[in-house]
C-alpha cells in the first residue's frame, strides 16, 4: 500500500439542486477511492447509488448548473494534479445541522476553472466509455473520423493520413469486423456491440493512462455483453491498462476487476480485493451480502422463478438518515450495535490490509 | 463535404424545382384570376379609354394581338415569362424585369441584412443563455430581447430614426422624391436594424434556439466530446446551430418579406414592398404578377435551403 495511487479521490461530495423538491440531492456524499496503477477497480451498487456521478464529478463532467462538487481528486501522473483545484473558492455553501441550506455559485467562472483543470487530462490521460454507445457517438460523423480526431488531439500523429492509419489500427485492435468498411460508417449503421467497440477504440486511441468504463455492457444483448467483457479483459492485460469499471453486473465486475468498491447512498460502504468482497460466505458488509444474494445467478432464483431483490427502498439522498445509511434495510443489525447504527455513521474500518468496511459490526473493539 | 451530401442536395434540388414550378403556376393563376375578376378594365389604357361594344372590343384585341379569352391571355403571359419577358410596367413604361431588379436588390439587401441582424443578436444570446442559464448576463440578455420584441415595429422605427438622426446626427431625414435621394450606407443600415430587431419574432427565435442548444448540449454525444477533450461546439454546431438556424430562416422568410413591406413604407425605401404597394394602387397588372412570382420564389428558396442543409448535415438522410 506504499505506492501512490494513480487516482485518489478524497471526501468527494456532489450535490444537485432539485427544483421539484426544493432540496439538495446528495448524490455523492463523501466518497474516498484509490485507483492503483495497472489495476482495475470495480464500482458496484444499486441504481442511484452515485457510481456514475462520482466518476463524472472527478472528470468535471457534471453539468447541471446548480450542482456543486467539493473534495479532492488527485491525479498522480508525472506531477500530482488536483482536478478540483480552485473550485471551492467559487462556491459558498451554507449548512445548518449538516444539511445544506443554500448554495451560491459563480457558474461561469466555475466552469472555466473546471476546463482549466481538466484540459490535457480529459480524453488524453483519462478516457471514458459509456453505456448506450450508439447515443454516445456523434451521429453526424463517421466512426473513423471520431477515432481519428482522438488520435490527432492526443498523440503526436498530426496528418490526416497518419491519424487515419492509426484509427484503423485501433479499430483492428478492438476486433471490429472489416475495419476499413466500418471506418466510413456513421453510428446509425452500426449495431450496439460494434458501436461499443468503436467507443473503446476512440478511448484507447488517445493512449490514456486510465480508462473509465461506465456500464460498458449494460443494454447490450447477453452474448454481445460477454464479448465486450472478453475484449476489455484482453485489452487490459495486453496494454497493462488502469481501469475504473462501473457496473451493477456483479458477473462483469468479478471477471474484470482486481478490487471492488461497493457504493450505497453516495458513499463507499466497503472496499477490498474482488475475491474477498464477493465471497458470500466470508465476512463482509451487510449491504454487499444483500446485493450478492439478489444477483441473477441460477442458485439465487427462488422457486417461483423470481429474483430476490434487496428489501426496502433505495436511499433517499435528500433526507439522509442519521447513523448508518443502510440501517432501515439492514438484516444483521443487532442489539449490541443498534444504538450506534441509528445514531452515528460508521467510518470505513480497516479489518485487514486493503480491506475496509463501513459497519459497526466491524468496529475495532 | 461528403460526396453523398452533394448527391442528396442535388436530389432535393430536383424535387424542389418541380414543386416550385407547380407552385408558381398555381399562385400566378390564382392572382391572375383575382385581377381578372376584380372591377376595372386592365386594358382601359390600351384601348384609349373608349367604351367599346363586345364586337368592337374583339376587333381591337385582334388588332393589338391580344388573345380574347382570359385563359388565352394567361397562357400568353406564361409564354412570355418563360422567355424572360415580364412585360412593361403600365405606370412607368419601363420593362418590369428591369424595374423589379433594382428594387428587388434593395429588398434583398433589406431582408438578408435583417436576417443577419436577427441571428447576430439571437444566436449569441441564445447560446450563452443555454450554456449559462443561471448567470446574470444571460438573464439580462433575455430580458432585453423580450423588451425589444414587445415594442411595435413602427414605434421602434420612429425611436431609431429619432435616436440616430437627432441624437447622433448620423442620417439625413428624408424628403423629396426617392429617385433623386442619395442614400448613405449608414442610412441603409437603419431599416435593416429595425427589421432585424423589430419583426416581433426575435424573442420567439431566441427561445427556440436556446431550447435547441440546451437540448443538444445535454445529448450524450456532446458529453462524449467533452470527455474526449474535443471542442464541444465542433461536435454540437450541426445539430445545435446549423439545423435550427436554417429552420428559422425557412420558417420566417414570409414574415420577413411581409415586415419588409412595412419598413419600406416607414423609411421610404425603394424596394419591392413600395413597388408592390404602388402597383396595387395603380392596378399595374404586369408588375403585380411579377412580384407575386418573386415572393413565392423567395419563400420556396428558404425552404429549399433548409432541406439542403438538413440532408447535407444528416448522414441518415443522405444515405437513403
Ligand atoms: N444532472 C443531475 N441532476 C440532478 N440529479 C442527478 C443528476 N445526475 C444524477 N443525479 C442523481 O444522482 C443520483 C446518483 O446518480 P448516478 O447516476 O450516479 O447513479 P448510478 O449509481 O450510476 O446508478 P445507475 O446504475 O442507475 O447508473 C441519482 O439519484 C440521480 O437522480
Ligand atoms: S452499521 Fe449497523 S445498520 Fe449499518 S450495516 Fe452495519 S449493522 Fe447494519
Ligand atoms: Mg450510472
Amino acid at each position: 500500500m506504499s505506492a501512490t495511487p494513480l487516482l485518489r479521490i478524497e471526501d468527494l461530495r456532489t450535490y444537485f439542486y432539485s427544483r421539484v423538491k426544493h432540496a439538495f440531492v446528495r448524490s455523492v456524499d463523501g466518497v474516498d477511492l484509490e485507483v492503483m496503477r495497472g489495476e482495475t477497480l470495480g464500482i458496484v451498487g444499486e441504481s442511484g447509488s452515485g457510481k456514475s456521478v462520482t466518476m463524472l464529478s472527478a472528470m468535471g463532467l457534471v453539468t447541471a448548473a446548480p450542482g456543486v462538487v467539493t473534495g479532492k481528486v488527485t491525479f498522480n501522473d508525472e506531477v500530482p494534479q488536483d482536478l478540483l483545484q480552485g473550485l471551492e473558492a467559487r462556491v459558498e455553501i451554507e449548512r445548518r445541522d449538516g444539511r445544506i441550506m443554500r448554495v451560491a455559485k459563480d457558474n461561469p467562472s466555475w466552469q472555466k476553472q473546471v476546463e482549466r483543470n481538466l484540459a490535457g487530462v480529459r480524453g488524453r490521460k483519462i478516457s471514458m466509455i459509456f453505456q448506450n454507445p450508439k447515443m454516445a457517438l456523434n451521429p453526424f460523423e463517421t466512426v473513423g473520423q471520431q477515432i481519428a480526431e482522438s488520435v490527432r488531439l492526443h498523440t503526436k500523429l498530426n496528418s490526416a493520413a497518419e491519424a487515419r492509419e492509426k484509427a484503423l489500427y485501433w479499430l483492428d485492435q478492438v476486433r471490429i469486423d472489416s475495419p476499413r468498411l466500418r471506418y466510413d460508417n456513421h453510428p446509425f449503421g452500426l449495431s450496439g456491440g460494434m458501436s461499443q467497440r468503436a467507443m473503446i477504440a476512440m478511448a484507447l486511441a488517445a493512449e490514456p493512462r486510465m480508462l473509465i468504463a461506465d456500464e460498458p455492457t449494460t443494454g447490450l444483448d447477453a452474448t454481445i455483453q460477454a464479448r465486450i467483457v472478453d475484449l476489455l479483459d484482453d485489452l487490459k492485460n495486453r496494454l497493462g491498462m488502469t481501469m475504473v469499471l462501473i457496473s451493477h453486473d456483479i458477473g462483469v465486475i468479478s471477471r474484470l476487476s482486481n478490487r471492488i468498491a461497493v457504493m450505497y447512498g453516495g458513499r463507499v460502504m466497503e472496499t477490498g480485493p474482488t475475491a474477498q468482497v464477493l465471497d458470500e460466505h466470508a465476512e463482509g458488509h451487510p449491504y454487499t451480502r444483500a446485493l450478492l444474494a439478489s444477483t441473477p445467478r441460477p442458485e439465487n432464483v427462488t422457486a417461483t422463478g423470481r429474483l430476490p431483490a434487496i428489501e426496502g427502498e433505495v436511499l433517499d439522498t435528500i433526507n439522509v438518515p442519521c447513523g448508518c445509511r443502510f440501517h432501515a434495510r439492514c438484516h444483521r443489525i443487532n442489539d449490541a450495535v443498534r444504538a450506534r447504527c441509528e445514531a452515528v455513521e460508521p467510518e470505513l474500518f480497516e479489518i485487514a490490509p486493503g480491506r475496509r468496511i463501513r459497519c459497526w459490526l466491524y468496529a475495532p473493539q | 463535404m461528403r460526396r453523398s451530401s452533394w448527391k442528396a442536395i442535388a436530389s432535393v434540388l430536383s424535387q424542389e424545382l418541380v414543386t416550385t414550378a407547380a407552385l408558381l403556376l398555381g399562385v400566378s393563376l390564382v392572382v391572375f384570376l383575382i385581377l381578372y375578376l376584380a372591377p376595372g378594365d386592365p386594358f382601359a389604357a390600351l384601348l384609349g379609354g373608349r367604351n367599346l361594344s363586345g364586337a368592337e372590343r374583339d376587333a381591337a384585341f385582334d388588332a393589338l394581338g391580344i388573345p380574347r379569352t382570359w385563359y388565352g391571355q394567361y397562357l400568353a403571359w406564361v409564354g412570355h415569362v418563360l422567355q424572360g419577358d415580364f412585360g412593361i410596367s403600365m405606370r412607368s413604361g419601363q420593362p418590369v424585369a428591369r424595374e423589379l431588379f433594382s428594387s428587388g436588390m434593395n429588398t434583398l439587401f433589406l431582408t438578408v441584412g435583417s436576417l443577419i441582424v436577427t441571428l447576430g443578436v439571437a444566436v449569441p444570446i441564445a447560446a450563452y443563455a443555454a450554456v449559462q442559464p443561471a448567470s446574470l448576463r444571460a438573464r439580462a440578455g433575455i430580458l432585453l430581447v423580450y423588451l425589444v420584441s414587445a415594442l411595435p415595429t413602427f414605434w421602434l422605427g420612429y425611436m431609431l430614426i429619432y435616436f440616430f438622426t437627432r441624437k447622433l446626427g448620423l442620417f439625413p431625414i428624408l424628403s423629396g422624391s426617392d429617385e433623386t435621394q442619395e442614400y448613405s450606407w449608414l442610412f441603409a443600415l437603419l431599416p435593416v436594424v429595425l427589421l432585424g430587431l423589430g419583426n416581433g419574432a426575435l424573442s420567439e427565435i431566441v427561445r427556440y434556439l436556446r431550447e435547441e442548444i440546451s437540448r443538444v448540449m445535454s445529448e450524450e454525444y456532446v458529453r462524449t466530446a467533452r470527455a474526449k477533450g474535443a471542442s464541444v461546439w465542433r461536435h454540437a454546431y450541426k445539430e445545435a446551430l446549423l439545423l435550427p438556424v436554417s429552420q428559422i430562416i425557412a420558417a420566417k422568410m414570409p414574415f420577413v418579406l411581409g415586415g419588409a413591406i412595412i419598413v419600406e413604407q416607414v423609411f421610404n425605401w425603394p424596394g419591392l414592398g413600395r413597388i408592390a404597394w404602388q402597383a396595387a394602387q395603380d392596378r399595374d397588372y404586369p408588375v403585380i404578377m411579377a412580384i407575386t412570382l418573386l415572393a413565392a420564389l423567395v419563400v420556396r428558396l428558404g425552404s429549399f435551403m433548409h432541406r439542403a442543409v438538413y440532408v447535407a448535415v444528416n448522414p441518415r438522410a443522405s444515405q437513403q
